[in-house]
């Protein structure tokens, strides 16, 4: 066995976003104001074929909707018969259960559900959207029913934090393995609504401290976060396989038109996969190595938690004061 | 086990840059034995084989012996079979503990 973490040859993930097009307008929504042009099938494949040759084991689509590309059936057919591991993250409105079954059979290994409260009003009024914690939880269960495994996702924000427990108890009434209690990021909308949606520090502290004790007691229900600032707590004792943000360092993002940004949160374009050589880009970027060669600054300078932390979350740094190095406005210390 | 096979449940690769590194490394004469040349990816957790490791567990096609795996892994290091057959069944039944490789 082999103890060290060194630069991997190529990302785990690509978190792959094949049109801006939504049907919803959530509130929180990174991407709900982009626009790019979209790539044809043939673009597509041609991205899954350099996929596979950089050894890439998965992809995830996300959006924008990813359902309402027409072809993404095909799309994940060919990505799923070419090795690639394939799930997505949906809003549920598109996806009965007709459509669940069309996703296994083209060879989805997973699927995300969003739910952002387990009261119906309070979710269709955060995204803006009558009726769509109705289908959301429709869709969970149709995924049930054929067989696919579903997970799902809520971003933490003040409408959610205190009631994420009811979130878990949805989860497990719909046959759902895995909850992720996503942070909220300030890109796009969120950004805008920033004010609203966004705890202080020591509520974000508070929140991941009583959410760390409930999936310690938790057996039956995979509890997943993402927020590299968790990793300052001491009860935080998950090894995680990178320090710090995962982006730019265990994966990339592809906007619809083959651009790769570090993550979906972060605007800042570092090649096109159809124009420039993929190893060029990813051992080269100068944006990416910054990325994974942090520099503590202001608070982080001299703080015990900045070696596991990393300063937290790159995106919101970035978001709040356009510099990576700064520390994560979400950071209690 | 006889014939040992990847569980398949196990997302992993050959991470092709740091095996050149470590090659080299090892041609050079320094200890590899702590670097990771093979990624095994299983629920979200990581673990890292070393070159030796990665290289027997690159045989674990359910096809091969212990002894065809041990034969492979001599070519490899111009060593005597005898000398690397005891190492692969403990490493392959460390594995298996782990349910990592399967009855081929």
């Amino acid at each position: 066995m082999a103890e060290t973490t060194q630069m991997f040859s190529a990302p785990l993930t690509f978190n792959w976003t094949l049109s801006y097009r939504c049907n919803f307008t959530c509130d929180h929504c990174y991407s709900r104001d982009e626009q790019c042009p979209e790539l044809a099938i043939d673009d597509v494949k041609r991205i899954v074929d350099i996929l596979v040759e950089q050894q890439v084991p998965f992809i995830n689509f996300g959006g924008g909707e990813p359902l309402i590309r027409k072809d993404l059936f095909e799309i994940a057919e060919y990505a799923s018969k070419r090795g690639l591991n394939v799930s997505m993250n949906t809003n549920g409105w598109l996806l009965d259960e007709a459509a669940a079954q069309r996703l296994k059979d083209v060879g989805f290994k997973s699927v995300g559900i969003s739910i952002d409260s387990a009261e119906a009003a309070l979710h269709d009024a955060f995204r803006n959207m009558p009726g769509s914690y109705e289908k959301a939880v429709r869709g969970l269960d149709a995924l049930h029913k054929v067989g696919l495994k579903s997970t799902m996702s809520s971003v933490i924000s003040r409408i959610n934090y205190r009631a994420f427990r009811e979130l878990l108890d949805l989860a497990r009434g719909h046959g759902v393995g895995q909850v992720y209690l996503h942070n909220f990021k300030c890109s796009g909308r969120g950004f805008k609504n920033r004010e609203d949606l966004d705890l202080a520090p020591d509520e974000w502290q508070a929140f991941y401290l009583e959410a760390l004790s409930v999936k310690h007691q938790t057996n039956d229900l995979k509890i997943s976060f993402d927020d590299p600032v968790i990793a300052s707590l001491p009860e935080y004792q998950e090894k995680t396989i990178v320090k710090g943000s995962s982006c730019g360092k265990l994966s990339l993002h592809l906007r619809p038109n083959g651009d790769i940004t570090p993550c979906g949160f972060i605007p800042v374009v570092v090649g096109n996969i159809l124009k420039e050589d993929f190893e060029t880009i990813w051992f080269d970027s100068p944006v990416l190595k910054a990325m994974r060669a942090k520099e503590a600054t202001g608070k982080c300078s001299g703080c015990g938690a900045f070696d596991d932390c990393q300063g937290g979350c790159t995106a919101r740094a970035f978001a709040t004061t356009g510099d990576f190095n700064q520390p994560d406005p979400h950071c209690w210390k | 086990m006889n014939k040992p096979l990847r569980n398949p449940e196990i997302v992993w690769r050959v991470e092709k840059r740091r095996q050149a590194e470590v090659l080299k490394a090892l041609e050079e004469g320094n200890d590899v034995d702590d670097s990771g040349t093979v990624i095994l990816l299983q629920s979200g957790m990581m673990h890292q084989l070393n070159l030796v490791g990665g290289l027997i567990w690159q045989q674990c096609d359910g096809q091969q012996s212990l002894a065809d795996i041990a034969g492979e892994l001599a070519k490899e290091f111009s060593v005597e079979q005898a000398e690397v057959e005891a190492d692969v069944a403990e490493f392959v039944a460390d594995l298996a503990e782990r349910g990592w490789l399967i009855n081929g």
